[in-house]
């Protein structure tokens, strides 16, 4: 049906485009002789089934930056328009909708993808027909694809600088818990690293941790599958963990799955102030599913936070708002709408791309990738943000406190933070020696 | 600086700290500074701060009494707001009302105002500050958990407010508590008898939260104080083996109270499947329906709620209530979420499962369908997000027996598993309607010809296995999400602990519900894995199935279906 329907619109714009050569110097400028002339852009985006719930406001912001450069001339002169497709939360057929997007409707880029999984999924058809994505959430590292640009916030954009801050106000102990998949996974590991790298000696990492035969730690932290309801004995352990003071965990857990963790945290009385969590995948939009009274107080870290206040953040959500209300694509919710930082990355990713395509004169997806490499900025909601060689994004990071209404209060800012996709190894042990002597080893100069 | 901080009371230092929002360390140290000082009104100014009771009003052109223009002052507001949402203001510092040059008073609105914020350091400082002060609050409770709090943080300068305490604490846990923080205060002493003092002082009482500390202390004194780190060292491994106990009893009530939602869950279950034989997919969305009713009830007793249900919108009016009466909604919401289930039963049973006894596996898929519809109802009704439910207070505190964490959800749950229990026991057995239902279900033809209308006993059983599910939906709204899908994440459950324990017997349900519980979170304490716990509880009754392929409980009948 969908299909069809774009299709048949792109043969009329087809047709109508070739009228349109002949006969436009006879014609005065219209509007709709502008509309015309237009690049193709993609948007990848479960807007069904699980994913849903966070994919979907990517999708709004994605169609609200189109419509605010298209009212201001479009890119190079073209308009854009979005073909959106729906990955429906089913990995296989991301890729097969990247396939779509590239082969049928040659879309000049693509804005999509939420887990790593659907990222991993589309990369092989990014790579192989020579297309471009920008990705914009947070994620594990440890890739770089030249197709792909990661306006996303890699480990070290987000979670050592959490832990950096928890470091800084004294705490000496870290619970590790995500959700059992490839980006809590990895980005504990990292953490692990980074934590003894810091002198936090092994002991002080709670959550458990899993080594392969030779010794090397494979896995570190507890975690659970997504959908886990029973989260007594992970509290109860924590509680155990925390009973000597300067404890903090750091939550890795998806969706919908802190709810049960959260409520049970605080039953057994547990609060921030006793042991704070600092979570990792709740921004303001999650906030419309969680519980807030339960989590006031806890701790967020991302790249940028609703309650910044600069100008260039006032007009972006005021503008928003005025779309929201005016626009009439079917299945956006207008009421209660929020933005965080995942949105707010795919709206400079737009933006980033735009600047690429006017300095490259062209949509050729080489040319834009080499003017993007050659490092743009562009002043966004959370910031100045710029590219780099990696492919991904130069950018400030915060760390904000939630408040009852779903907000955050930001606590600190780290200015351009340098976005570092390998990071597995990179953190060197502070000592090599029994880790029971990592406090004592730190104060030693290094060899 | 100290001296001017000394002249100014409390009531000014807090009034001066309030508005240096450009300065928070500052402001940290002024309200550091308060420590220590018994006056009886820091708690309240603090709390209020915390609670953004403060206002900071800059003064206008022409200033106000005592205020050069542009000078900023901390203020309250009163309750009196009048038109134009102008409230009385008062100076912090003085209590007295802010006035203009004319001497009138001042009255401001709020939303013009500069809210007075607190931030995390922020409140860690007035946390100090006030634990201190609480070290002599009047509840027991809250003395004990700031003694401990304090024994924690170890620092030795408040090591004379505890003894001072410790001389007049009548409280028994209090007592014990003080002990332990003064130990704790100890094991950062100069002097080793005192340290090692200290730290069988720890070991004889078992204090859990020394754990961290002793070992700590283990290995700094390894090889300056080797006497005290062989003491911290037997003392640690004391706690250590008192915690293994610990985690034993922790690990059955946590079985026992898993074991209870998986009772809670499947009891509905074992009288629709195990009693009428009916498989009907649809119990999870009945336990949502459940989840859903206490959802709208708690609503009811707020604020009322907007619903836009297939693009009708409308309001619905709450009570506005507070306090204990709103806590309370969660009793009301127990019986109603029993009938609105029942209701859902009595529909379900009349429209599609009626024609379907006889055919099982037609039935299968029928309920099957019909959650598929219930799901896609709940979510054109209330929207695809999940919804938020509060756990009244009473439900979001815990106990700590003998060092293990009793939850009072959990221990909510195990109760209200034992009344289910007991109730459906005593109507199974006890009641003239349980007999009919128990002629019914052994063999339906022969208690027709005695004249029982099974039509109706019918639909009166699957109503009361309907009805089961939507109070243990009310329950597992109160530790779980509330979504469209809630119910898919139960289904399996159910189905796995009616089977295991036998169908059509409710004691091999109970039997199956316990086995399972205790046997999954026991696992999850030894491997220390909640997915790998699970899996071996799956394979086990996998195994237990080929076993014994009827369950715990084989039911004998001499119904010819059977």
């Amino acid at each position: 049906m969908k299909l069809h329907r774009y299709l048949s619109s792109l043969l009329l714009g087809g047709a109508l485009a070739l009228c349109q050569g002949s006969v436009a110097r006879a014609q005065a400028p219209t509007p709709a002789a502008k509309t015309t002339d237009t690049v193709k852009v993609g948007v990848l985006h479960s807007l069904s089934g699980t994913m849903a719930i966070s994919e979907t406001s990517l999708r709004d912001i994605l169609l609200f930056a189109f419509d605010e450069i298209n009212a201001k001339g479009g890119v190079l002169g073209k308009q854009i328009e979005p073909v959106v497709v729906d990955g429906a939360s089913n990995w296989p057929l991301f890729a097969e909708k990247a396939k779509q997007l590239l082969d049928q409707d040659k879309v000049a880029v693509t804005f999509g993808c939420w887990t790593s999984v659907s990222r991993k999924s589309v990369l092989p058809v990014f790579e192989e027909k020579k297309g471009l994505l920008f990705y914009p959430v947070q994620y594990e590292g440890e890739e770089m694809s030249p197709n792909i640009f990661y306006t996303a916030e890699a480990v070290n954009q987000q979670a050592t600088p959490a832990v950096d801050y928890m470091l800084s106000k004294g705490y000496k102990k870290f619970y590790l818990l995500g959700s059992d998949y490839v980006y809590p996974q990895t980005t504990n590991l990292i953490l692990l690293e980074y934590l003894r790298s810091k002198g936090v000696p092994l002991e002080n990492i709670g959550g458990g941790l899993r080594k392969d035969e030779a010794g090397n730690i494979i896995s570190a932290g507890k975690y659970t599958p997504f959908g886990h309801t029973d989260y007594q004995q992970i509290v109860a352990e924590i509680k155990q963990f925390t009973s000597g003071g300067k404890a903090c965990v750091i939550n890795t857990l998806n969706g919908d799955t802190n709810v049960p963790f959260f409520k049970e945290y605080a039953a057994a009385g547990l609060t921030a102030e006793t042991c704070p969590v600092v979570s990792f995948s709740i921004a303001e939009d999650e906030f419309r599913g969680l519980p807030a009274k339960q989590l006031v107080g806890q701790l967020g870290c991302w790249t940028y936070f609703q309650s910044i206040k600069s100008p260039e953040n006032k007009k972006f959500i005021e503008d928003f708002q005025k779309w929201l209300k005016a626009t009439n694509t079917q299945g956006i919710v207008k009421q209660g709408r929020v933005v965080d930082s995942p949105m707010v990355l795919s709206y400079d990713g737009v933006y980033l791309w735009k600047k690429a395509v006017e300095q490259a004169k062209s949509f050729d997806v080489d040319k834009v990738v080499a003017e993007l490499e050659k490092g743009i900025s562009f002043t966004g909601p959370g910031g100045v943000v710029t590219t780099q060689k990696n492919h991904h994004l130069t950018k400030s990071v915060y760390i904000g406190e939630t408040k009852a209404d779903g907000q955050f209060k930001i606590l600190q800012e780290f200015k351009n933070v340098v976005g570092e996709p390998f990071l597995k190894g990179k953190f060197k042990a502070a000592v090599t020696t029994p880790v029971t002597n990592a406090a004592n080893a730190l104060a030693v100069a290094h060899p | 600086m100290a001296t001017a901080a000394h002249a100014e009371s409390p009531r000014e230092t807090v009034a001066h700290a309030v508005v240096l929002t450009d300065n928070a360390d500052e402001q940290r140290r002024l309200v550091s500074g308060l420590a220590g000082n018994s006056d009886p009104d820091i708690p309240r100014l603090l709390n209020l701060w915390k609670e953004s009771g403060f206002f900071i009003a800059t003064a206008p052109a022409g200033g106000w009494q005592g205020l050069a223009e542009g000078a900023k002052v901390a203020v309250t507001l009163g309750d009196d707001k009048d038109a134009d949402d102008k409230q009385a203001a008062s100076v912090l510092a003085t209590g007295a009302p802010l006035r203009d040059p004319a001497g009138q008073p001042v009255r401001l609105v709020a939303t013009d105002l500069d809210n007075a914020d607190t931030d995390f350091d922020l409140r860690l400082a007035m946390k100090t500050v006030l634990d201190l002060a609480a070290v002599t609050a009047a509840d027991p409770v809250q003395r004990r958990q700031v003694v401990e709090q304090i024994g924690l943080a170890q620092d030795p300068a408040k090591l004379p407010v505890l003894r001072e305490r410790v001389k007049v604490e009548t409280d028994a846990h209090v007592q014990q508590a003080l002990r332990v923080a003064i130990a704790l205060l100890e094991l950062r002493s100069e002097d080793a008898a005192t340290q090692i003092a200290a730290t069988n002082t720890l070991g004889a009482v078992r204090a859990l939260s020394a754990r961290d500390a002793l070992t700590t202390l283990a290995r700094e004194t390894e090889t300056t104080r080797p006497q005290v780190a062989r003491a911290a060292q037997a003392a640690g491994k004391a706690i250590e083996t008192h915690l293994q106990v610990v985690n034993f009893f922790g690990t059955l009530f946590r079985g026992l109270s898993l074991a209870s939602v998986l009772l809670v869950v499947a009891i509905g279950l074992a009288i629709t499947f195990g009693l009428m034989g009916i498989i009907n997919m649809a119990h999870g969305e009945l336990i949502a329906i459940g989840a859903y009713t206490t959802y709208l009830v708690q609503n009811l007793f707020g604020n009322g709620m907007a619903l836009s249900p297939f693009g009708w919108s409308f309001r619905l009016p709450g009570l506005n209530a507070g306090g204990w009466f709103y806590e309370s909604y969660f009793l009301f919401a127990l019986p109603l979420s029993f009938l609105s289930a029942a209701l859902a039963g009595v529909l379900l049973e009349r429209c599609v499962i009626r024609f379907l006894y006889r055919r099982p596996l037609e039935s299968l898929l029928a309920t099957w369908g019909v959650s598929l519809v219930l799901q896609q109802l709940l979510r054109s009704v209330f929207g695809a997000n999940n919804v938020q439910v509060y756990s009244p207070s009473w439900l979001s505190g815990h106990w700590t027996v003998f060092d293990v964490l009793l939850g009072w959800n959990r221990v909510f749950v195990i109760a209200f598993a034992v009344a289910i229990i007991a109730g459906t026991w005593a109507l199974l057995t006890k009641t003239p309607f349980g007999l009919l239902i128990r002629a019914v279900t052994q063999n339906r033809a022969m208690a027709a010809c005695m004249g029982v209308r099974t039509e109706r006993v019918n639909v009166l059983t699957f109503a009361f296995g309907s009805g089961l599910a939507g109070l243990a939906g009310a329950f597992l709204a109160q530790i779980g999400n509330v979504g469209p899908s809630l119910g898919q994440n139960y289904i399996v459950d159910s189905f796995m602990t009616v089977v295991v324990g036998g169908v059509g017997n409710l004691f091999g349900t109970v039997i199956s519900a316990l086995g399972i519980g205790v046997t999954d979170q026991g696992l999850q304490q030894i491997l220390g894995n909640p997915v790998l716990g699970k899996i071996l509880v799956l394979c086990a009754i996998i195994l237990f199935l080929q076993w014994k392929p009827a369950g715990l409980f084989v039911t004998r009948s001499r119904n010819l279906e059977g």
